[in-house]
């Protein structure tokens, strides 16, 4: 048995791929491990955790995942379903390679790289570094980017040049196999000017009730004028831990869209980070969830305008049964003399059953006085009205009510603009729908 | 023929609001290209002009709103010139701009909208009195069949394209200007309303009161029948006429008038 | 300005910026120790059980850590042992103006008090630094059982109704500075109305910071019997003194069955002035709370009003106007908590920010399980008059189960350029122009003020709005 990853150093050494250099250890991985160590775990009264139940977060007794063997991996091959027509793939079993189907030459030679996070730091060292983990943890994380940086070893690096345009969605499956193991995907997608991509991720378990720890990290780096499409589908297992931190940086009239589905977990934290840098820029940050049990799902999101004439718009929207529960932090923050910002932030948490909880505090921040910034935040339940009309029309109740709270979250997924991968998301939705 | 058409005679004519080879830019762009122009006080004149010629920028240039550069000439009332006050002494010296999109002000009532600016044109220290104000009001939104209820209401919010316009015109017959330039007045008018608000002009016509109509379509002056009719193009009156250059105008279209351009002959 | 607003209630803070000398009989010095507690005790003549409940507040303050972490650094400069906590000079309030010593009358005719409570008002108390100098109710409504006077003397005069509630809407330990007030208060009003009685006319307190270095800590309970119903408001000026003054009330409303409450404040403290005040109601059955608050003076405000909705069907409401100028700190919000079925709660904030002045909205809606038929609307638009003005919003919900709804709704918006331009080219000036929009952002919460408050308090906007411009 593997010593449990929060109580031994040993840990980190015996990860034996380091990504960041030919040895075991880096440097910085050694440095993020202090860090990690070195940080103290959430409590109850930090504002960045408020209504968290962070007594779950003991994260004792996971252990570093182990590579699965190879009927393992056929079985996780075939059940990697994804879109019909893409451009590239790759699937991560437990944080190894299983399988990377390659670009078109054409797209490889217009200088694409699509390579494993550790290929990629080998083999284009400067670009890697430049982009790797640079926008700080600043939503609470902290300790779990650092978490993160001591333990990554699997990922897709996604480099995009000056005006590339990729018309197909490049998808990237993350498995986790094995009970109390941890993985730790990576994702990070640079878009030069004027480039164009779709990525989606899939976070997966394959078996859905074994204790798990996933720790992520998706960060999007968009040049002048790029267009950029995250997806990411959290469907770990039931009785997952799952950590998942974004930021993207948005340039001169880049154009980024991103959507988290958070399906599964028991405790789901995400924390998404806009950096509105460039003039012009847009960011649109959208998330459905489907909280059951006793899952808890707690979003914090920070819609960062650090110069003037940026857009963002976040729709958040939370269906909620049983007894879970869900948080909803966001910040809009307009910095002194980032004027004609224009910022939109929304939740809406459809609650399904009396024990279910939903919290909100959506927030703002302005310091710029030509802006327009509005938020809101609704919590309620199905419309009787809208119940009884559906069940008039002979529709059992249980139907009704999913029906209903599929096109609640149906209309999130609608914002994307690309129909296959929003048929895609609402056949993930339905599926978790028919558990 | 009317003296004031073409070159006009500023000796003769100190009653007028009279604009002499203006330039405006916004930002770095010129707009108005030396533009002149005399609107005797009792005459209604009309600017036609395509999209784009500078009609819009020439009624807020006027007005002194802050965004419009004025480069060069000059803008005299009543041989006063007035480019170097700010838009609210312009205002307060008889000089009035129905707004093509008239501004929503939340939370302010129309009421008391109007008697603000009444009273800033009252001597320091007094205000019109209330019963006089509500009864002049009441009878001039009688006439642009404005229900009673408008005078609770906040300025412009919430009101029709139609709505707003009269109570333009509202404004106006309250003010009572010296000088006033409609901005495309009959935008978003349907006919009926076009009916009112015209009406509405129509009756404050007279001896104390000159009219500048920006317009880019002639049917609004069927129903307002200017005494002269000017053409804009890119920044200039390229032609003036009577009332019959409108229909001209409407029957052949402004290209008619551009080839005709060779050098702009009155600016 | 017009004859018929002088005669307001005066919350004009140029004209609240004097002070007299002082000589004061009772001075607990400078600095907060058991000695500060044990000397305003004893002064006040106050049963055993206050002086322990002031003791015990004194510990639970001094354990209770600043609360840095969520709200502003500034009250880090709060120096505490430089504050005085007990200035008086032993009188009791009198029932008869005639009576108050000549130097405290001439502030509160200054202030424009007489006049206002024989034109329009059920009663007044006012107090000046810690005890109240006068307290009078008028005959008819004294007959009809209502009891308005200061807090020290309602703990004297009754305690049976008194001690039952005092302390039970804000715990002692509720906060830092609910600890604080509970170890030193003094002065504050005390009301009672009998079931069934509804005080038809305002009651007013007024409070009045006039010494230097000085804390005022008032401690107010207003209790509505069953089916009764009362308006309480006050008003409170301070002069500009350089150094830092602290004012830190609790205020504690009890709106038993049927019973309506409607509380308003119109804070003008001087801009040296933290404000940090805790207020909250419990509502009964089918009781109604309204707060309506208007903060426009101070350097740093704190103050979340509060209904504990209680009974089934009960009410509440915060109507809340804040106007940040030039380096002040307006940190309000509301707090509501649903603790019974089919309960309703409103919360309309508007906020002002001028020049660097900052404005906070902090709400907490807590709509807990089990219950049905809860409602909450919270409604906050801030205006930003200045590049340099700053608007945060920080909301809080949680909602848990079917049958309950919360919607809460902000927006940020500024006085656009056209809007001005359009006024000006009316022949308004550009600051007419900014007052007149100002005025009509919060004019739909100035209507739910009093007559005679909403008339002062449109002036007094125009009154900061000036300079503002530019």
């Amino acid at each position: 048995m593997n010593p449990a990853i929060l109580e031994s150093e040993e840990v980190l050494t015996t990860n034996a791929a380091s990504i960041l250099s030919a040895g075991p250890v880096s440097p910085e991985q050694a440095e993020a491990w202090e860090k990690f160590t070195a940080l103290p775990m959430p409590v109850r009264t930090d504002e960045a955790w408020r209504f968290a139940n962070v007594k779950d977060l003991d994260l004792g007794g996971y252990v570093p995942a182990q590579p699965v063997d190879d009927a393992t991996r056929d079985e996780l091959l075939t059940r990697s379903m994804g879109l019909a027509s893409i451009a590239g793939r790759m699937v991560f079993a437990n944080d190894q390679l299983l399988v990377q189907e390659t670009l078109g030459d054409s797209l490889r030679q217009k200088g694409v790289i699509w390579l494993p996070l550790d290929q990629a730091a080998a083999e284009n060292p400067e670009l890697f570094r430049k982009h790797f983990m640079r926008e700080e943890a600043i939503l609470g994380g902290q300790k779990f980017a650092a978490l993160h940086a001591s333990q990554v070893r699997a990922g897709t690096f996604l480099y995009v040049p000056r005006g590339v345009e990729i018309d197909l969605p490049i998808e990237a499956f993350h498995w986790e196999h094995g009970a109390n193991g941890s993985v730790f995907p990576h994702t990070l997608i640079i878009a030069e000017d004027m480039a164009k991509v779709t990525l989606i991720d899939y976070y997966e378990s394959a078996v859905p009730d074994a204790p798990a720890l996933a720790c992520a990290v998706n960060d999007l780096w968009l040049g002048a004028g790029a267009s950029v499409t995250y997806v990411c589908v959290q469907n770990w297992s039931r009785k997952a831990h799952s950590f998942q931190l974004n930021s993207t940086v948005v340039g001169r009239d880049a154009h980024s869209k991103s959507l988290f589905a958070q399906l599964g977990g028991r405790h789901v934290r995400s924390e998404s980070i806009s950096h509105l840098r460039g003039q012009g820029g847009r960011s649109d940050m959208l998330a459905v969830t489907v909280a059951e049990g006793a899952q808890e799902v707690d979003a914090r999101t920070f819609q960062i305008h650090e110069v003037p004439n940026t857009q963002s718009d976040l729709l958040y929207k939370n269906s909620l049964d049983d007894t879970a529960r869900t948080i909803f932090a966001g910040l809009i923050r307009v910095d002194p003399g980032a004027h004609r910002t224009d910022a939109y932030q929304k939740v809406r948490n459809l609650l399904l059953s009396d024990e279910a909880e939903a919290n909100s505090a959506p927030g703002l921040e302005i310091e710029a006085d030509d802006v327009r910034c509005t938020h809101g935040a609704t919590s309620g339940q199905i419309e009787q009205e809208e119940l009884f009309y559906l069940l008039s029309r002979g529709i059992p109740k249980k139907d009704a009510q999913r029906l209903i709270v599929f096109g609640f979250l149906n209309e999130v997924i609608e914002r994307l603009g690309n129909e296959p991968v929003q048929e895609k998301l609402r056949e993930l939705v339905r599926a978790r729908f028919s558990e | 023929m009317r003296e004031s058409r073409g070159a006009p005679n500023y000796e003769m004519q100190m009653s007028s609001l009279s604009i002499k080879n203006l330039h405006v830019s916004i930002g770095d762009k010129e707009i108005i290209r030396g533009l002149t122009l005399e609107i005797p006080k009792g005459e209604v004149h009309a600017i036609m002009g395509p999209n784009g010629s500078g009609k819009s920028t020439l009624s807020k240039a006027i007005g002194g709103h802050p965004d419009y550069i004025v480069t060069g000439g000059e803008v005299l009332l009543d041989g006063d010139d007035i480019l170097g006050l700010d838009p609210d002494a312009r205002a307060r010296k008889g000089l009035f701009l129905a707004f093509q999109y008239p501004m929503e002000i939340p939370g302010v009532s129309n009421a008391n909208f109007l008697r603000a600016a009444l009273n800033a044109r009252q001597p320091e220290g007094e205000e019109i009195e209330a019963t006089e104000f509500y009864a002049q009001m009441y009878a001039e939104m009688d006439k642009l069949e404005m229900a009673r209820t408008f005078t609770a209401r906040s300025v412009n919010e919430g009101f029709s394209g139609g709505e707003k316009k009269r109570n333009e015109i509202l404004q106006m017959a309250m003010l009572k200007p010296a000088y006033a330039v409609l901005d495309e007045t009959d935008s978003g008018l349907d006919i009926d309303a076009l009916r009112i608000v015209s009406a509405g002009v129509n009756a404050l016509r007279g001896p104390n009161l000159g009219i500048l109509l920006i317009t880019h379509y002639q049917r609004l002056l069927d129903y307002i029948v200017p005494d002269v009719v000017h053409v804009m193009v890119e920044g200039r009156i390229v032609r003036s006429g009577g009332k019959e250059l409108a229909l001209e105008l409407e029957e052949r279209g402004y290209d008619f008038i551009k080839d005709d351009i060779t050098e702009p002959s009155l600016a | 300005m017009s004859t018929a607003t002088e005669n307001q209630i005066d919350i004009d803070r140029t004209r609240g910026d004097f002070s007299y000398p002082e000589s004061h009989t009772f001075d607990a010095g400078t600095g907060l120790t058991k000695g500060t507690v044990d000397y305003i005790s004893k002064v006040k003549g106050e049963a055993e059980w206050i002086r322990e409940f002031r003791h015990r507040a004194l510990e639970i303050f001094r354990s209770k850590p600043m609360p840095t972490h969520w709200a502003s650094k500034d009250l880090e400069n709060i120096v505490f042992e430089n504050i005085r906590y007990y200035l008086a000079n032993g009188q009791k309030p009198t029932r008869s103006w005639d009576d108050v010593p000549d130097d405290v009358k001439r502030t509160f005719e200054r202030l424009g008090i007489p006049e206002q409570e024989r034109k329009f008002l059920a009663g007044v108390e006012a107090q000046f630094d810690s005890e109240a100098v006068y307290s009078n109710i008028k005959a008819a409504v004294g007959e009809q059982g209502v009891i308005f006077c200061g807090s020290t003397e309602g703990l004297r005069e009754h305690p049976e109704i008194f001690r039952k509630w005092f302390g039970k809407v804000i715990p002692t330990g509720d906060n830092k500075f609910s600890a604080l007030n509970s170890a030193v208060f003094s002065g504050g009003s005390f009301i009672y109305v009998p079931p069934g009685v509804k005080v038809k006319h305002p009651l007013q307190a007024y409070f009045r910071i006039n010494a230097e270095n000085f804390g005022q800590f008032e401690r107010t309970l207003i209790i509505a019997d069953e089916g009764s119903e009362v308006m309480y408001m006050e008003g409170c000026t301070a002069p500009k003194f350089e150094t830092a003054t602290l004012h830190s009330a609790v205020v504690e409303l009890v709106a038993l069955k049927g019973a309506k409450i409607q509380y308003v404040t119109v804070q003008n403290w001087s801009a040296n002035v933290f404000n940090l005040v805790t207020k909250r109601a419990i509502a009964h059955e089918e009781a109604e709370v309204k707060w309506i608050d208007c903060n426009i003076g101070s350097r740093l405000t704190m103050k979340y009003p509060g209904v504990v909705l209680k009974g089934r069907k009960a009410r509440g409401e915060v109507i809340s106007i804040a106007l940040a100028s030039d380096g002040q700190h307006q940190d309000t919000g509301a707090k509501m908590i649903h603790a019974a079925a089919e309960t309703t709660s409103n919360i309309v904030s508007k906020s002002i920010s001028v020049g660097t002045g900052r404005s906070t909205y902090r709400g907490l809606v807590h709509i807990p399980k089990h219950l049905k038929g809860c409602k909450n609307n919270t409604e906050c638009d801030a205006l930003l008059i200045n590049s340099q003005s700053r608007t945060d919003t920080y909301p809080a919900i949680t909602v848990r189960g079917t049958g309950n709804s919360s919607q809460h709704e902000a927006s940020v918006s500024q006085i656009s350029a056209e809007q001005i331009f359009y006024m000006q080219q009316r022949g308004l000036t550009e600051a007419q122009a900014m007052s007149l929009s100002v005025n009509g952002f919060v004019n739909d919460l100035v209507r739910q003020f009093p007559m005679e408050y909403s008339v002062e308090l449109k002036r007094l906007i125009d009154l900061e709005m000036e300079g503002s411009v530019g």
